[in-house]
């Protein structure tokens, strides 16, 4: 009987190839949607889910109360030790500090090469904790002792030109001389762990002494402190024995500290530390649900329109002793088949697109996973659904179909039902085109505003890059002059950092005025030389710049801060004393607010002052004409600056832009998705309509159709379509609305929602609709009339 | 007696009028019985053979079939009658277009769920009698309306029904093809079937034990 069934269906599909091909391409196109983000999903939630006992590991966290609490993901240096040797909690404990773009040296048959990296200084422990194995599996690993470093045979490779580097040695930061004692198994992708080189903790004092001390003094955000606990510990008694290492340790420290132990897999999805928003994955699914839907709608819409066509069939099989669930399975084997083949497709061409998917979130989805039992399974369970969903609908409206009716062939596509249904269900599928359009304009729309707004500050050519570290002033002070007589560049400014950097923020606390207590309120620093004001175009609107760097202690601070002070006037600030990181300074000008973090943070109170210690990078304002060259000769004076350093830069508006990267990724999702469903959509009217019309041609007889009978009937469908999209406009602008609204509260400052948007959605989704109709009339019109009735 | 039909009217209203298909039909058919309708065309016999069927409902009236009251029935369970009980041959063939004639034959088997190799004995007996062997691969577009109607008759006797309904199942095809096909019907009809049949054709009529006929809806006599 089951091989009977797929006969009868493979001859229906093949009989109506267009339907066929309307209700695979969709399918195929939904499947293919669901299984990229089936693997997108699960991608996140494998995360660090390959270590032993990864449920008893956790990450030390601050919260820090600074007037509002600041959470940072790292504990005072002194932390780990106190935690090991006065409490009975742990199985071990394990600091890490990660450091980018350090310079190393690889000796190599003529000479040696150079490279700026990211790596890691651990404590032995930490690969006790973790599952990063060496290549050989074993977690033997040697770093104990100073000059020694693990490296992944990944970055071995790349930086050795082979794997077994056991024994080689690299020079790091123009300094020591360190030792590979092992090469590890390449870290999966699925870990919080970003770095490949990994030295000894030992070593970590060179790069600074604060962080190899025991100091429990301050924070700062390189440094992780991982703990494996022992079994069976109650994390709440634990958090609430650390409440008193404070009073021990830091009993005189102004901002309070709470220690509080993060499990492992809240790591990559808690956006105070830096987690991706689980949100991110939720919009993900629903869209899938939703392109799936929107597929099966179709496939719906047409079947049920097709009933028409069965019903002699299904009169006659219900004659011959057919029961109704022998049509019902006959129905859903036929479902079931175009879902298989829609699903070959479907998954080919997810293997074409997965390598533009991945560069898109920078993933390394492979195919692999889809021979994986957890993907076979999800798919399996998928196709199942669909079939169901998809099938079991029409499924029983064919199964309900009256035989006389049928054959007497009386029978009209109003008989076989679910007019009303097929309506419901185009406008369902278009308020999902609609709401997903809407969310596509609005988040270009504040992408845009971000990015291309005002933010208060000039970032349109402006190069930065870093000064290495302990440069001397003297030597800085000539770079900057060289480059200021370059032809092509305008403004040079040493500082740290440039506004619209928020990855290298400091905050600090502030006394104002000899005030007793210091302000409640934390303050960002800028470091910034007589010309950063300058440079980057930063109005001073009370007051004036500082005259010249160090000299005299003066300070710049922003209206945020004024007001933040209390103080209505911004003249009142001036002349007034400020004392910062044990400093006095003076307030000598106030300058406008700028936005130095995303629109989703408020701007913080900001002050500017200038002092040589604290610059980490140069930013230079070029001239419009002739980048390329301008950039070939900072190259030149740079490299004759620092020899021993590589020069890498970034422009400032690609790092302001960089900040909405997220937000980057939703908008090519849903320009994506919001695609995808209009033209499933537009393809489900395209099938419609071709049924509609060789119905009509049927009842008004070979000798009546003529282009223009024709085209009055598509007068009257295009009626009928516009009807149902402006209904589903109705229906998706208040969700739209709504679901835009909430999003954009994400944002201190935002684009307001307008009615912009939402025609261009409707109307776009019309003029698609039309195009798709008249596309039919053309055709129709150039058909011959007779092949058009058999071909049906 | 296998069924009957008392009082019974059929009627359509249109324009405001009441216009009878069927009326006031009393009818009784017993077990190995051989009856023909017949009556000009439109005068109701597909209408009556369609409710004797079960494939149309009646207004009025009562039609029991093998002691059952029709209206009470299910349609799962008239579906077990169909296949049980009843073979049908369609005045317009009826045959399923997207099925071989083989295929076709094949079908009402399906559903009374026989074993393929006894599937396959039942319906290469049909094609041979039938003399159509060399067809069975085809669709029913490639076939003559001659040939449709013996692949029809076919699949309404493959499963040895106790009950045949034909209309004019000789119609599109010649009179020696009549002759055989009528002599097929008198040689079940003798090994115990019922048939009803439809015609046109008082030679094919005289087959019958008794001739029903059918004016406007109405029994006119029968003999
Ligand atoms: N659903 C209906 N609505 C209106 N009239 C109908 C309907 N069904 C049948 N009729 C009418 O009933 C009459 C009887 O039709 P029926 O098909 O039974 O005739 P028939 O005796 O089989 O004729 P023929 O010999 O041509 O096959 C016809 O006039 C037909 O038009
Ligand atoms: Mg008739």
């Amino acid at each position: 009987m089951l091989r009977n069934y797929f006969k009868i269906a493979w001859r229906n599909l093949i009989k109506r190839k267009v339907f066929t091909t309307i209700n695979i391409l969709g399918l195929a196109i939904g499947f293919s949607s669901s299984v990229l983000i089936y693997l997108f999903i699960s991608h996140h939630l494998s995360f660090d889910t390959f270590h032993e006992d990864s449920d008893k590991i956790y990450r030390v966290t601050t919260e820090e109360d600074m007037g509002q609490i600041h959470r940072l993901a790292t504990a005072p240096p002194g932390f780990a030790k106190v935690f090991r040797e006065e409490f009975d909690y742990a199985h071990k404990v394990a600091k890490i500090v990660r450091q980018t773009n350090l310079i190393i040296d690889v000796p190599k048959a003529n000479g040696t090469a150079k490279f700026k990296q990211d790596l890691s200084f651990v404590e032995a422990d930490f690969f006790k904790i973790f599952n990063f194995p060496l290549v050989d599996g074993s977690h033997n690993v040697d770093i104990s002792h100073p000059n020694t470093a693990l490296i992944t045979a990944q970055k071995a490779l790349e930086l050795f030109g082979q794997k077994d580097v056991v024994g080689e040695t690299f020079v790091l930061n123009n300094d020591k001389t360190i030792k590979i004692t092992g090469v590890l198994k390449d870290v999966p992708k699925t870990t919080f762990l970003n770095t490949e080189i990994f030295i000894s903790f030992q070593n970590v004092k060179a790069i600074g002494n604060f962080m190899a001390s025991e100091s429990w003094g301050g924070i700062t955000s390189n440094l992780q402190c991982f703990i494996s606990l022992k079994p069976k510990q109650d994390i709440a008694a634990i958090e609430t024995a650390l409440l008193e290492l404070p009073k021990k340790y830091r009993p005189r420290a102004k901002n309070k500290h709470i220690y509080r132990l993060q499990p492992l897999s809240d790591i990559h999805f808690n956006t105070d530390y830096g987690g991706l928003s689980p949100t991110f994955l939720i919009i993900f699914g629903v869209i899938g649900f939703f392109l799936i839907s929107i597929a099966s709608i179709n496939f719906i819409n047409i079947s049920t329109a097709q009933a028409f066509y069965r019903s002699k069939e299904i009169g006659v099989r219900k004659v011959l002793g057919s029961l109704k669930q022998h049509l019902f399975w006959q129905f859903l084997v036929e479902t079931f088949l175009i879902s298989v083949l829609a699903a070959i497709i479907g998954i080919v061409v997810t293997a074409l697109v997965l390598p533009a998917f991945n560069n898109l979130f920078e993933l390394e989805l492979s195919l692999k996973s889809l021979f994986e039992f957890k993907f076979i399974a999800f798919f399996s369970v998928l196709l199942g659904i669909v079939s169901l969903l998809a099938g079991s609908y029409p499924g029983i409206l064919i199964a309900r179909i009256a035989p006389v009716l049928a054959l007497k062939g009386k029978l009209n596509a109003h008989d076989t039902g679910g007019a009303f249904t097929r309506k419901v269900l185009v406008v369902t599928q278009f308020s999902i085109a609609i709401i997903l359009i809407v969310a596509t304009l609005v988040i270009s729309k504040q992408i845009t505003y971000a990015v291309n707004g005002d933010l208060g500050f000039e970032k349109a050519s402006v190069v930065m890059f870093d000064i290495p570290p302990k440069t001397k002033q003297t030597t800085l002070n000539t770079l900057k002059a060289r480059l200021k007589n370059t032809t092509g560049i305008q403004d040079v400014s040493s500082c740290f950092g440039s506004p619209g950097a928020a990855e290298n923020n400091w905050g600090i606390t502030v006394k104002y005025n000899n005030r007793p207590e210091n302000e409640a309120f934390s303050t960002t620093l800028k470091a910034g030389d007589i010309e950063y004001l300058k440079l980057f175009k930063i109005p001073v609107i009370a007051g004036r710049s500082f005259f010249n760097d160090d000299k005299t202690k003066e300070i710049l601070v922003n209206e945020k801060f004024v007001k933040n002070l209390g103080l209505t006037s911004v003249e009142d600030v001036l002349g007034k004393s400020l004392q910062l990181q044990g400093q006095n300074t003076t307030i000598v000008g106030v300058f406008k607010n700028f936005h130095n973090q995303k629109f989703t943070k408020e701007i913080e109170a900001t002050i500017i002052t200038p002092h040589h210690k604290w610059y980490r990078e140069i930013a230079v304002k070029l001239n419009y004409a002739n980048t390329k060259t301008t950039l070939a000769q900072i190259d030149d004076i740079w490299h004759e600056t620092f020899p021993n350093d590589i020069f890498e830069y970034r422009f400032l508006d690609e790092r302001v832009a960089e900040q909405y990267e997220t937000e980057q990724q939703y908008l090519a999702l849903s320009k994506l998705f919001s695609g995808l469903a209009i033209f499933i959509g537009c393809l489900g009217i395209y099938g419609l309509i071709l049924f509609f019309i060789n119905q009509r041609i049927k009842e008004i007889g070979v000798r009546k159709i003529l282009g223009s009978s024709i085209k009055s009937i598509l007068t009257l469908f295009s009626i009928d379509f516009i009807k149902l999209i402006l209904i589903a406009g109705v229906i998706a602008t208040p969700i739209a609305w709504y679901v835009m609204e909430q999003w954009l509260q994400g944002y201190v400052y935002r684009t307001q929602l307008s009615w912009r948007p939402f025609a261009i959605a409707i109307l776009s989704t019309l003029l698609l609709t039309l195009v798709t109709i008249s596309y039919q009339t053309i055709k129709a019109a150039m058909a011959n009339p007779i092949k058009s009735l058999r071909t049906e | 007696m296998i069924l009957q039909l008392k009082d019974l009217f059929k009627w359509v209203n249109s324009g405001g009028q009441r216009i009878f298909l069927l009326n006031d039909i009393d009818f009784t058919v017993n077990e190995g019985e051989f009856i023909s309708i017949m009556g000009p065309s439109g005068s109701g016999k597909t209408t009556l053979l369609n409710v004797i069927g079960m494939l149309d409902n009646f207004n009025e009236g009562e039609y029991t079939f093998l002691e059952e009251s029709v209206h009470t029935l299910k349609e799962k369970h008239r579906a077990k009658l169909y296949k049980e009980y009843i073979g049908f041959v369609f005045q317009s063939y009826h045959l399923i277009d997207e099925l071989t004639v083989y295929e076709n034959i094949e079908t009402p088997l399906l559903y009374k769920n026989y074993k393929s190799s006894e599937r396959k004995a039942m319906v290469a007996d049909m094609l041979d009698r039938f003399n159509i062997v060399g067809k069975k691969e085809l669709f029913p577009s490639q076939l003559s309306g001659g040939q449709q109607q013996l692949v029809g008759i076919a699949r309404a006797l493959v499963s040895n029904p106790k009950l045949i309904l034909a209309d004019e199942p000789t119609g599109n095809l010649n009179s020696t093809q009549s002759e055989e096909i009528m002599e097929l019907f008198k040689t079940l009809n003798r090994q115990g079937v019922t048939i009803i049949q439809v015609t046109h054709s008082e030679s094919n009529a005289a087959y019958g034990s008794r001739t029903l006929h059918l004016k406007d809806g109405v029994i006119v006599n029968t003999h």
